[in-house]
């Protein structure tokens, strides 16, 4: 059956078809256009793929109600997959296939040494940095070779980055201006962010005459008032002194929490991660070794490196002897389960094991109840608790030991002390694999 | 030292300042005088005429169609070098993304460098000397390379026309400048923070807005000076004006610099010249305080 061509219908003119590819080119009845004008909005439309992004003005009046109206407005999800950054002229990946899913609202941290690629995963994230090979994506939407402003991310760099010839005003309003947002508009959302981040009284001041942490209230704030599907933050705490850092730490993770926006923070502070996250992604030399909870990442460390950067003092790690019971340290054993020994003794373990225990794992016990003898070399009252530092002989070398113990009980310097590892609190990983077993 | 200090300095400082003094200062000083006189420059004789030969310049229209090439180029010679100066840098230092996010230059900047420099290299003699063979009307590399692609009907006398004339020269005035320019803005602009040029990307600033909004800007100080070089320069233009065209065809490129000059050597009257002279060093100085007047803002600190 042939089938009569349809008549073209003279077509009308796609309303917000010069924006964004992202945005789906919707086409609009005459009617409908004469209606959306009268209302206001025609430029605030945009259609993201299946919901609706930016139509605040005609879905909630124009009663100041743009900000945050939590989940209303698009969140994503991120994900890296074996996405990898080598620079030009090194052999060595600086970020080594990631494979990384960050959830719809969520707070990831990356953290690790410098060097260890985190600032540059956020980067190639930022479509600041090349991904060379493998992918990165945003609510699926492939995003590896877009330019940073198709992304639709807010960043906020370590020395912040603020236009020194824009008055705080215009720092915050600069993306909106750019994408042609109505001047009303602009001013809400902007008014709404300096009041969130106390900046009232700075707006029309140039960066060079603010403090340290209203420059970084500012950052955030430029962030904020693009309502981006992601934000990036790059270290942002670590130009501020110690006593605003604290404060300003729990700030962000309230103005994430209110917000809903999907969150990547760098940092290699391990005390940021863990009060922050909602998880924590550790990474070494552009490795990812551990995605997890603060919780989780301290309880059950995947490998030695974990342990050992995660906590403050670090965990106690030391590669022992094996025998059929466990971990040999000297007078003590520290027992490990049948699975435990099978899987130390595998992969060319060589009969040795790799025992972790945490500082406040452990008790100072008296000399008859078979404790490690430690001759102690340094003291620190913390207040509330102490740290005792010091030296003990373990299969015939010198090795330190950290141990917290409760003030009343606090040896003095030079003073043996026996310390016993709470039974089921250690941590055991392969000797030559260094994962947990 | 402290007693020592003042003899030391003096000894330093002397000799240069009174070269100066003699050589530079003292010859502006004598035109002034001589602004004031027939002096016809060979003999000794001369008459002081007072203000005669100001009024006589008031009148003289060769001048005035003199000083209207100097206020063209004067409008245009900055404007289009800086402009271009400023495209280039931003494309040498910041505007090769290749539609990624990354700050750099694009792709053999280096090279481009050194080509944008090597006019500079040249002294102004033998600019003009080579852009005098370029519009070789029929051996020049210009109408050779138009009739080379079939373009015959706009092959021109470049220098000998009238209507063209003006603009070969501004065209060469230029092309040996930019270079400079492009690598003065290059350097202030590696001064600026990348993460700047990083969070305008985010921030959805393409090259254009990144020029306009954020490196002109942030490189106000430099443009600033760059301006006032240029004015000084496109008040003087004698050099160029004097080895291409002497000032023709039919006084179309006729420049203040050149007709002191015509006056003087050429007709012999150095008093009249030098009244040209002192006009020129008023207005001159007046252009560039007008210049740092105008273009004075707030100095921006980088963080």
């Amino acid at each position: 059956m042939v089938r009569e061509p349809l008549p073209v219908r003279p077509s009308p003119r796609p309303v917000s078809g010069k924006r964004d590819a992202k945005h789906v080119r919707r086409v609009w009845e005459p009617y409908q256009i004469l209606i959306l004008t009268w209302q206001g909005g025609v430029r605030r439309l945009c259609w993201l793929p299946g919901r609706v992004t930016y139509a605040r003005n005609l879905l909630l009046g124009s009663s100041g109600t743009f900000l945050p109206v939590k989940g209303f407005f698009s969140m994503a999800t991120v994900s890296y997959r074996k996405a990898t950054r080598i620079y030009p002229g090194t052999q060595k990946p600086a970020v080594d296939a990631l494979d990384l899913e960050i959830q719809d609202g969520e707070f990831l941290v990356l953290v690790g040494p410098s060097g260890c690629g985190k600032s540059t995963s956020l980067r190639m994230l930022a479509g600041l940095e090349d991904v060379d090979q493998g992918g990165i994506y945003i609510d699926d939407r492939d995003v590896t070779n877009l330019p940073p402003k198709a992304r639709d991310i807010a960043m906020v760099f370590q020395n912040y980055a603020l236009y020194p010839h824009m008055t705080v005003y215009e720092n915050m309003a600069f993306a909106l201006k750019l994408r042609k947002t109505p001047k009303h508009e602009i001013d809400v959302r902007v008014k709404k962010a300096a009041q969130m981040l106390q900046l009232e009284d700075y707006l029309g001041r140039k960066p060079k005459a603010l403090s340290g942490g209203q420059r970084q209230r500012v950052a955030m704030g430029r962030a904020i008032v693009r309502e981006p599907q992601v934000f990036l933050m790059d270290e942002p705490l670590s130009n501020l002194d110690a006593k605003l850092r604290v404060q300003t730490r729990s700030q962000i993770a309230g103005l994430q929490k209110e917000l809903g926006i999907t969150t990547v923070y760098v940092t290699h502070d391990q005390i940021e991660a863990m009060t922050m996250g909602h998880r924590v992604a550790v990474m070494l030399d552009g490795v990812l070794q551990q995605v997890a909870s603060p919780r989780e990442l301290y309880d059950r460390p995947q490998n030695v490196f974990v342990a050992g950067f995660i906590g403050s003092p670090a965990m106690n790690i030391k590669k022992v002897q094996l025998n059929q019971d466990g971990a040999v340290f000297a007078s003590l054993v520290l027992p490990l389960t049948r699975e435990q020994l099978a899987a130390a003794r595998a992969e060319g373990g060589d009969n040795q094991v790799i025992v972790g225990f945490r500082p406040e794992d452990c008790d100072l016990v008296s000399a008859s109840e078979g404790g490690l003898p430690i001759e102690v070399e340094l003291v620190e009252d913390l207040g509330a608790e102490a740290n005792v530092y010091g030296h003990a002989a373990v299969n015939g070398s010198n090795e330190r030991f950290v141990v917290r113990t409760d003030r009343r009980h606090m040896p003095d310097m030079g003073e043996t002390v026996y310390i016993k590892p709470r039974v089921g609190q250690h941590h055991a990983f392969n000797a030559a694999t260094e994962q947990r077993i | 030292m402290r007693h020592g200090k003042y003899p030391l300095l003096l000894a330093f400082l002397l000799p240069p300042l009174a070269i100066y003094g003699y050589f530079v200062v003292s010859p502006y000083a004598q035109t002034f005088l001589v602004a004031a006189t027939d002096w016809q420059g060979l003999s000794p004789d001369y008459n002081f005429v007072g203000l005669d030969n100001f009024k006589r310049l008031w009148h003289d229209e060769y001048v005035w169609n003199a000083l209207l090439h100097n206020v063209w180029l004067l409008l245009l010679l900055p404007v289009l070098t800086i402009a271009l100066s400023l495209f280039l840098a931003t494309m040498l230092n910041v505007g090769g993304r290749g539609g990624r996010g990354t700050v750099r230059g694009v792709r053999g900047s280096g090279i481009y460098k050194v080509v944008y420099f090597a006019p500079q290299m040249l002294s102004v003699s033998i600019i003009g000397v080579l852009w005098t063979q370029i519009y070789d009307p029929r051996g020049g590399l210009l109408n050779g390379l138009l009739r080379a692609v079939g373009l015959d009907g706009l092959a021109q006398v470049w220098l000998g026309d009238p209507n063209f004339a003006f603009w070969a020269l501004l065209a060469v005035m230029v092309w040996s400048n930019v270079g400079f320019y492009v690598v003065l803005f290059g350097a202030a602009m590696q001064a600026v923070p990348r993460d700047i040029y990083e969070a305008a990307a985010l921030d959805g600033a393409g090259r254009t807005r990144t020029l306009l909004r954020i490196t002109v800007p942030l490189l106000w100080d430099t443009i600033q000076v760059a301006w006032v070089y240029l004015a000084i320069i496109a008040m003087d233009g004698f050099a160029i004006v004097q080895i291409m065209t002497r000032g023709g065809p039919d006084f179309s490129t006729d420049v203040v610099g050149e007709r002191l000059y015509d006056t003087s050597f050429g007709e012999s009257k150095f008093g009249y010249g030098s009244a040209i002279g002192v006009v020129m060093f008023f207005l001159t100085l007046s252009i560039t305080v007008l210049a740092l007047r105008v273009t004075r803002r707030e100095r921006i600190e980088l963080s």
